[in-house]
């Protein structure tokens, strides 16, 4: 066996990540490690990759006992890892993001030719092309997963981590992506992906891990298992269907013209938008994450300035108005990043709760705290928020729980028109039913809701109409009722060749 | 439960800081030869020992609270402002100035010098909120150069077209203003006026407003959160430009006082060599930016200057032991604020690290 | 005097370009390493007051060179530590360096040369004058260039070094990396808190020695506070300068030239006061030119999700 990791036990306070965990890995294998969110994947990765130390258990490399202080360690035992968030330093040239901590040298003196050198004998080796000289900022995120394993292999690695390696690429460069995982595997080298997307790993893993709560729930060759089993073994009972009911659409709450942004690449962040959501509609954006999703987002709710278009908000004309002036005509707004734009971590959960009410809850200026506190333990109570008591900060709840708090706060604007940016990323299966069973309500309740996520399933069950983003266009709009889930991933991929 | 652990670390924390910076202090006078008990003794009767000296204890704070103010109302909305020395000194020059040449009664020349004061110095310290705001000049540095355009504009003036020519004095100063102007005492025969009164109301009042108003809680939002606050449709420019307004007022208010509580005229370089100004940021960041921690931090390191005078008439070590006590508290201060970042960043890795 | 500008202003401008450019270059080290260095004031003050401190003690202008080194050194470790170690707000520390530098010369001044407010000795020696050679022959430029302290040729040679040893060298690649994605740097086992003390210890050392030069350069004494504002001016050229050391240099020169000029104005009754207000004014008005961050990058930066 080229790895094992025996009995692996990794606990935070009174939180346990990893329960007594075993796992291995022979010689050119690919063995996935998957599980839903916070089920204790990466955890156990950043354990064999020395970023972490086990509370207990040991881990062995061809039978001889290692272990790991920091990365260099784990380099140095022919360990790779590529980060689900890549580790590139966008000023640098390709060549310089491959060799860093390993360059090549004259005396004190860099030697990037060398290191050019280096890079395209490398590409050449594992047939995977790349410009040395060109700086990573302009490389697309397919070309900067490749920069991010072929530093790996630089590096000399045998064993390589993949944690999510799909989740920016296009379905296309997910393809390629595979191929090639596939072709260095018979080369020789070992890979273990951390992935939740299903039908990716059946097509490339040889082994299948499942992890659930921190404890595994079972391994099994890829070859003897399918999908449903496996979403099974990762999620442990059975999802509860929402049911998709008919309703009439109103008039549009929120009109989008040519909205354009020119930004600062020679590419357009925004080119030429134009949409609608009507009263009781749930209109779904989906793509990729940074086909200009959030631009749209922010230039909607006034938080980014934008070069050309006109946005109207219940027939209020609001192109350029401030933030504050779209939200009195009828916006309210889940972000996407609750902790960048959703809370302020050291305030309190009713602090937090008020943002956006204050007019209901001041009078001459002045905080009512009888108001503030009816009003926020009422979602407390209805959205099962857990927390300490309102004047608990922010930071302290779970990830979940703050999630619960942001929506409550967005709901309770009673707006005509709702943007939910990712509601459920990252949140238990529990809280997620919560989130979607109330947007679905505040539709019955004639609201225009904007939906953005980068999950396509989440997509697919909430939205009456689905409007896929590629690029800074909208690439297509399909009819919820009807649309595939083929159809939106080849929109999503612009249609055209990716690379 | 929570609450009473942070209540007792915040009450903590203070104290271990003031211990370390008496021992640090201890070893200062080890240094020059003198005796420990008996310097911090003459230190202690020299900042409250008698009435006399209590109140001139409280009289030297009075300034440094209303500066402490106006700095922990820009700190609570993320906004590094550093230039209350100049924006005090501005403020003290503008209200001498009135109060010398402004017609009407006395009740009248008083209220507008000290309106004047802190309409100047607030305008002062708002240019450098709106040259952020406009042209994303960071306020740090602007707000740090700009004491010393002020202070050097403040001594021309009084070198040159205002200077008091009554006397033959060669220092750059305006004339007295008139008696009937000066702040009343609140003691006979003791230093301590009216303005000490003023400062404590301002804390209680400032207190109250941060916490309780609107316009408070958009500023704590922003200073917690930029993003969130302008996503909540708080407008952070303005916002920006008023608070650094209201900042640079107390500040001026500070001069005011000074002015016409204590000097009775503008002496070129009295503000700065005084140091009320940083000592009240000192203060404001002894207390996090709490206006009634930084009116208490004020007191105190007011009575380490006042205590460090009484020291220095007493025996042989210098006033300066005070100002090496002062430098380890805000060392000590600096390692709270990590704290209580470590504890913050733990907390996050809990649920951050199992993604 | 009756010129503005003629070969003393040059000269002069030279001398007081070189404790700012000092500074700088070690406010762009720290830059580089993405710690914003706001005690370069403070570190620059306990250079000036060593540097007197330990040619008084040891009547030696290396020892004191040295020893000024030294204390600037020892403070930027204290820094370091509680920026890097303890991770707190490196303005409230460099706030806080500020504060401890100024009071601790304040006491030193009093409890070692028992004055108050100045120390000044006819007897000692500030830092040599050096004639170089063939250039000080040439017109102009010979007067300008030759006969100015070592340690204004030391600045200039730093700075050609400080551009080599950060876009040639491999261990300069790799303090570029720490500052540009320190997350990245320490997953493939970068060390990057080693490169960020070593960036500190740097501009504590080169602050120690515009200190140096300003307290026995530009004249041979101290006086409490006599930084007067050159860190914050500094740290404005290390932004101007984009924390490149040419770049740095050139910014540096402006603020210097500003200085100069200030001085020789006071020549040209006009009131000190306001001469003495020139390279304020004129800083800020460079800053004008170069656009902060932006407020929405740093609080992405603090507030950012741990995802």
């Amino acid at each position: 066996m080229l790895l094992e990791m025996d009995s692996i036990t990794k606990s935070y306070g009174s939180v346990t990540a990893n329960h007594s965990v075993n796992f291995n890995l022979r010689k050119g294998e690919v063995h996935a490690l998957i599980g839903e969110n916070g089920a204790g994947k990466t955890t156990l990765m950043r354990i064999l990759y020395g970023m972490e130390r086990p509370t207990s258990g040991e881990i062995r490399i061809n039978g001889k006992v290692v272990a790991f202080h920091d990365p260099t360690d784990a380099i140095g035992q022919n360990i790779g890892m590529v980060h689900q968030h890549f580790m590139l330093f966008p000023a640098f040239t390709i060549a310089e993001n491959i060799v860093i901590g390993r360059e090549p040298s004259k005396g004190l003196k860099f030697d990037r030719k060398t290191a050019i050198e280096g890079t395209l004998q490398l590409s050449q080796q594992y047939g995977m092309p790349v410009n040395p000289k060109q700086k990573v900022a302009d490389c697309s995120l397919g070309m900067q997963q490749r920069v991010e394993i072929l530093k790996v292999l630089y590096q000399g690695a045998e064993i390589i981590i993949l944690d999510e390696p799909t989740g920016v690429l296009t379905p296309l460069e997910v393809k390629e992506f595979l191929i090639s995982i596939k072709k260095l595997a018979e080369t020789g080298k070992s890979f273990i992906i951390i992935s939740h997307k299903l039908g990716e790993i059946m097509e490339v893993a040889d082994r299948i891990t499942v992890l659930r709560d921190g404890h595994i729930t079972g391994t099994v060759n890829a070859a003897d298992t399918n999908e449903e089993e496996l979403s099974k073994m990762m999620v442990g009972r059975e999802l509860v269907k929402l049911e998709r009911r008919k309703v009439e659409y109103g008039e549009p709450v929120i009109n989008v013209q040519s909205l354009s942004i020119k930004g600062a690449k020679a590419k357009p962040l925004l080119d030429d938008i134009n949409f609608n959501v009507r009263e009781g509609e749930i209109v779904g954006i989906a793509g990729i994450s940074g086909n200009g999703q959030s631009e749209l987002l922010q230039a909607i709710s006034g938080l980014m300035p934008y070069d050309e278009g006109t946005i109207t908000i219940q027939d209020v004309n609001v192109t350029g108005a401030s933030v504050k002036q779209i939200r009195e005509s009828g916006l309210a707004h889940i972000p996407e990043d609750r902790y960048l734009w959703g809370v302020s971590k050291d305030a309190t959960v009713s602090d937090n709760g008020i943002m956006g009410h204050l007019e209901s809850t001041s009078k001459y200026g002045i905080l009512q705290g009888n108001s503030i506190k009816k009003l926020v333990s009422e979602w407390v109570q209805r959205y099962g928020i857990k927390t300490g008591s309102l004047s608990t900060k922010a930071q302290y709840l779970s990830g979940g729980n703050l999630q619960k708090l942001i929506v409550a706060r967005e709901i309770a604007q009673q707006t005509p028109f709702l943007i939910a940016a990712e509601p459920t990323r990252g949140v238990d299966v529990g809280a997620m039913e919560i989130i979607h069973g109330e947007l679905l309500k505040r539709r019955d309740e004639k609201a225009g809701i904007l939906l953005v996520s980068s999950e396509l399933t989440e997509i697919m069950k909430l939205s009456d109409r689905i409007l896929v983003m590629y690029e800074g266009k909208i690439a297509g709009e399909l009819d919820a009722a009807i649309a595939t889930e083929e159809q939106i991933s080849l929109l999503m991929a612009g249609g055209k060749a990716v690379g | 439960m929570d609450k009473m652990k942070s209540t007792l670390q915040s009450l903590l924390q203070p104290l271990i800081a003031i211990v370390a910076g008496l021992v640090i202090g201890a070893i200062a006078i080890l240094v020059v030869d003198g005796n420990i008990i008996e310097t911090y003794r003459e230190m202690w009767n020299g900042a409250f020992g008698n009435m006399y000296f209590f109140t001139s204890t409280l009289a030297r704070a009075t300034p440094i609270i209303l500066v402490g103010l106006g700095a922990s109302l820009a700190f609570k909305a993320g906004f590094f402002n550093m230039g209350s020395e100049g924006q005090m000194v501005l403020g003290a020059l503008t209200a001498a100035i009135t109060a010398l040449y402004v017609p009407g009664p006395a009740w009248f020349k008083a209220i507008a010098a000290i309106m004047a004061a802190m309409v100047v110095a607030g305008l002062w310290s708002a240019l450098a909120g709106w040259l952020d705001s406009r042209f994303g000049m960071n306020l740090l540095i602007t707000t740090l150069l700009l004491n010393y355009i002020a202070s050097l504009f403040a001594g021309y003036m009084v070198a040159y077209p205002f200077k008091d020519s009554t006397t033959n004095s060669a220092l750059s100063q305006t004339q007295m203003i008139d008696k009937t102007l000066w702040f009343p005492k609140l003691f006979s025969g003791m230093t301590l006026h009216i303005g000490f009164i003023i400062a404590i109301v301002s804390t209680i009042g400032l207190y109250l407003f941060i916490k309780y108003t609107k316009k408070g809680y958009q500023i704590r939002m922003l200073g917690g959160n930029p993003l969130f606050a302008s996503y909540g449709g708080v407008n952070r420019g303005r916002l920006m430009v008023v608070s650094m307004l209201i900042s640079g007022a107390f500040a001026g208010l500070a001069g005011a006082s000074d002015v016409l509580g204590t000097s009775y005229r503008f002496l070129d370089g009295s503000l700065v060599s005084a140091n009320y100004a940083w000592t009240g940021i000192m203060a404001t960041l002894l207390a996090s930016s709490n206006p009634i921690g930084t009116a208490i931090a004020a007191i105190f390191l007011a009575a380490l200057q006042t205590g460090g005078m009484g020291m220095e008439r007493n025996t042989d070590v210098p006033l300066e032991v005070s100002s090496i006590i002062q430098a380890v508290l805000i060392l000590f201060i600096t390692a709270k604020f990590t704290i209580s970042f470590i504890k913050r960043k733990k907390a996050g890795a809990k649920d951050g690290s199992t993604n | 005097m009756d010129q503005l500008i003629d070969v003393s202003l040059f000269a002069a401008a030279l001398r007081m370009i070189t404790p700012i450019l000092l500074a700088a270059l070690g406010g762009a080290i720290c830059a580089r390493v993405g710690l914003f260095n706001v005690g370069l004031e403070g570190l620059i003050l306990v250079g000036a007051f060593s540097a007197i401190l330990g040619n008084y003690l040891t009547g030696s202008i290396t020892m004191a060179i040295l020893f000024a080194i030294g204390c600037s050194l020892l403070f930027s470790l204290l820094f370091a530590y509680m920026s890097i170690n303890l991770q707190a707000n490196v303005i409230v520390v460099g706030i806080a360096i500020n504060f401890l530098a100024a009071g601790l010369t304040t006491f030193a001044l009093r409890a070692i040369f028992n004055v108050k407010g100045a120390y000044y000795d006819k007897d000692m020696k500030g830092l040599p004058k050096i004639d170089i050679p063939l250039i000080k022959d040439i017109p102009w430029i010979g007067d300008i260039i030759s006969g100015q302290s070592i340690l204004v040729y030391v600045s200039i040679i730093i700075v050609i070094l400080l551009q080599i040893y950060l876009y040639k060298t491999v261990s300069g690649f790799r303090l570029l990396a720490a500052g540009e994605n320190p997350t990245a740097a320490r997953s493939i086992g970068l060390p990057v808190r080693k490169i960020q003390y070593f960036a500190v210890l740097l501009s504590g050392a080169l602050c120690g020695l515009a200190g140096a030069q300003l307290s026995l350069g530009n004249v041979t004494m101290f006086t409490e506070g006599m930084t007067s504002g050159r860190g914050f001016i500094a740290l404005v050229a290390t932004m101007l300068g984009q924390s490149n050391p040419i770049g740095v240099a050139g910014a540096s020169i402006l603020f210097g030239f500003m200085e100069a000029l200030s001085y020789r104005l006071q020549t040209f009754s006009i009131p000190s006061n306001l001469s003495a207000m020139l390279p304020f004014v004129v800083t800020i008005i460079a800053m004008i030119f170069f656009k902060n961050n932006g407020y929405k990058d740093e609080a992405k930066k603090s507030n950012g999700s741990s995802r």
